[in-house]
């Protein structure tokens, strides 16, 4: 099963996402929404800088040690009961998975919300295994429901209207169809509870792993990710190598920070710290413990000085939220698990910039994402750099390489920029139509094809511009 | 503003509703009032010495005590889920609740109803000082910010999504 048929197609993909118009509206509302409640929860912290720096500078020392704090974290794990296993790749994970589920004769599996899983594509080995798999917070339901991809980290169903979800469940579960959100939740609410009591096994991402006490700290809202862990007799936690912590002490600032970036709450309803397995006259909990550490590419990435800074990210979803890209174009439009601007950074990191050579180039480079990054990421210079690698390999699009040539050739010397512009006021005689362009010819003509051009001013700027007259100060 | 009002404060904010009572015994007054309101037949309760007496009140009101080492399915009959909270977190408004025989996670994850006992002086004003403080670990610590939500669907908040709908701390005077 080869986890990257073809090469991403984001134009192709942003243009259907450009005429849909439901997934516009739905965007319209949700990214605004999200940008003030992260704005509001950030001022509300006169230490909000200091916390990022904190964050940032934690991550790297941890990057800068990580087989260490990886090897400290196995082995407190293993003092207390849990088993770790190491996965090289996407295929190791789910072989390691399934074949925990099927030595001990699993059938029913339920998950909560973990991008590591999508990233591996658990689901679907899990299920040629014999298992069936239930995602089991509410939008990552509705997006299996639907047979889908979530669209963004924190939000997986942002891209669905409400009415969508009324049908579906009428199609998917036979129930009447109700509109209001609070009545779909109760809906799956039941659903999901008899499958919580039915599971054998529980599978989890990892948001933060504490290597000096062997914690695995789990994030969310609903309430789903404590059932899963709570009651199936087995717990699988998967996780990025990236997710290890030196110590507890270290939990706070992080733990401040990802809330407030990613929902603009002040913490998330459940934080759950998870030492070990189920102890000795203990009701809840799980009997076996597996941890899951994953590679996947990023000891890879950490291995490349310009984009290794990219293993800081919490996963807070800030930077989708505020990149006019991601706004109109939506999650799936990437093509990949990871959206936004940090999709665009790790898919051409994991997968390899030619299946994903148009990502990089999928931004303005307004830095909204890097002012927004509780770890400081700088997005916009890891996409600078990817750009320059697709160039110097050969993967950027030939009407790229012809523009940037052109561009070099007028710019060299002051009497080629006047040459420039002496073309293109001949030029524009020819192409212009009630004084605007229409249609620019190739290799221009995506300017063109949703907007039209400017002209040349006939009197060039140069020409018009008197310098100011020199005098005493 | 001092750490107990800083609390109640923003556990107000995100839906939690505290009753601070001067004692044990108000506590549970209050404990059995509100069994009473919800007209509660069945109750999830901790296995801890200061819930001794909520248990008896409870009783004596003819409400049934799911025993708290019973089974998830059991405990997911209980309309209330009634425990301790080790501490509480004045910054964000959390209750901190460690797990531990007779003290099961499901006691406050499946009810409708999580009330939860919180003595005033273990209120700490940040999550700093409290993972300085919390000690040896224990299998499960949760925090625990208002009740069970999400905006999955149509980014309109649901509170209820898998855990409780509304959440009680009662404050107890330290
Ligand atoms: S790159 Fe930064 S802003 Fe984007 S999801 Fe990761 S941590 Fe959040």
């Amino acid at each position: 099963m080869p986890d990257r048929p073809t090469r991403i197609d984001l134009i192709r993909n942003i243009e259907r996402a450009l005429r849909d118009e439901s997934l516009q509206r739905q965007m319209g509302k949700a990214m605004p929404a999200s940008r003030k409640a992260r704005a509001d929860a950030a001022a509300e912290l006169p230490e909000w800088e200091s916390l990022r720096s904190a964050a940032a500078e934690i991550k790297d020392h941890v990057l800068a040690n990580l087989e260490s704090y990886l090897g400290q974290l196995e082995s407190q794990v293993r003092a207390l009961g849990g088993v770790v296993h190491w996965a090289s790749d996407a295929a190791e994970a789910r072989v390691i998975i399934t074949d925990l589920a099927r030595s001990r004769g699993v059938r029913r599996i339920v998950k909560s919300k973990s991008m590591t899983t999508e990233e591996i594509f658990l689901n679907p080995a899990l299920e040629s295994a014999g298992a069936s798999v239930v995602e089991t917070d509410l939008g990552e339901y509705v997006v299996q429901l639907a047979g889908e991809r979530p669209s963004h980290l924190i939000a997986p169903v942002v891209h669905k209207p409400t009415g969508e979800i009324s049908d579906l469940f009428v199609k998917k579960l036979g129930v009447p169809r109700y509109e209001r959100p609070e009545d779909l939740a109760r809906v799956a609410r039941e659903v999901l509870r008899a499958e919580f009591l039915a599971a054998e096994m529980g599978i989890t991402g990892v948001n933060f792993a504490i290597a000096e006490t062997g914690t695995l700290v789990i994030v969310e809202n609903e309430g789903n990710a404590r059932l899963t862990t709570a009651r199936p007799r087995i717990h699988v936690a998967v996780m990025g190598i990236e997710k290890v912590l030196p110590r507890l002490a270290d939990l706070s600032v992080f733990l401040r920070i990802l809330a407030r970036s990613g929902t603009g709450q002040r913490s998330s309803v459940y934080v759950s710290l998870l030492t070990g397995r189920r102890r000795v006259g203990e009701t809840d909990g799980p009997e076996e413990l597996h941890l899951v550490i994953l590679d996947n590419g990023r000891r890879r990435l950490l291995a490349d000085p310009d984009l290794r800074g990219a293993l800081r990210c919490i996963r807070c979803g800030a930077c989708q939220n505020e990149c006019p890209v991601y706004q109109h174009a939506g999650g799936h439009a990437y093509g990949s698990v990871y959206a936004g601007p940090i999709g665009a950074v790790l898919t051409p990191a994991y997968e390899g910039l030619e299946q994903a050579r148009d990502l990089p180039f999928a931004s303005t480079l307004c830095r909204a994402c890097a002012d927004v990054c509780p770890v400081k990421i700088d997005l916009p210079g890891m996409l600078v750099e990817l750009r320059a690698r697709a160039v110097r390999t050969g993967l950027a699009p030939r009407r790229d390489r012809m523009l940037v040539g052109a561009w070099t050739f007028f710019t060299r010397s002051p009497a080629r920029f006047v040459l420039a512009g002496s073309l293109g006021r001949l030029a524009q005689r020819l192409l212009a139509r009630g004084g605007k362009i229409e249609r620019l010819p190739y290799p221009l003509s995506g300017w063109t094809a949703h907007r039209t051009a400017p002209l040349l001013a006939s009197r060039p700027f140069r020409k018009r511009w008197k310098p100011p007259q020199e005098g005493p100060q | 503003m001092n750490r107990e009002a800083l609390f109640i404060e923003r556990a107000g904010q995100v839906g939690v509703t505290v009753i601070a009572v001067g004692t044990l015994d108000e506590a549970v007054e209050r404990a059995v009032e509100l069994c009473r309101e919800r007209r509660v037949q069945r109750a999830a309760l901790w296995d801890a010495p200061e819930m001794a007496p909520i248990r008896a009140g409870l009783r004596a009101e003819g409400v049934e005590i799911l025993d708290p080492r019973g089974s998830f399915e059991t405990l997911a009959h209980a309309e209330i889920g009634i425990t301790g909270a080790d501490w509480g977190v004045a910054e964000t408004g959390t209750i901190v609740l460690a797990s531990g025989p007779g003290q099961p996670q499901a006691a406050s994850l499946l009810p409708p109803l999580h009330l939860a006992v919180l003595r005033a002086d273990r209120i700490v004003p940040d999550l700093a000082t409290l993972l300085e403080l919390c000690g040896p670990l224990p299998s499960a610590l949760v925090f625990i910010t208002g009740p069970s939500r999400s905006a999955d669907i149509g980014l309109v908040p649901v509170l209820g999504a898998h855990g409780p709908t509304a959440v009680t701390v009662l404050l107890v005077a330290g």
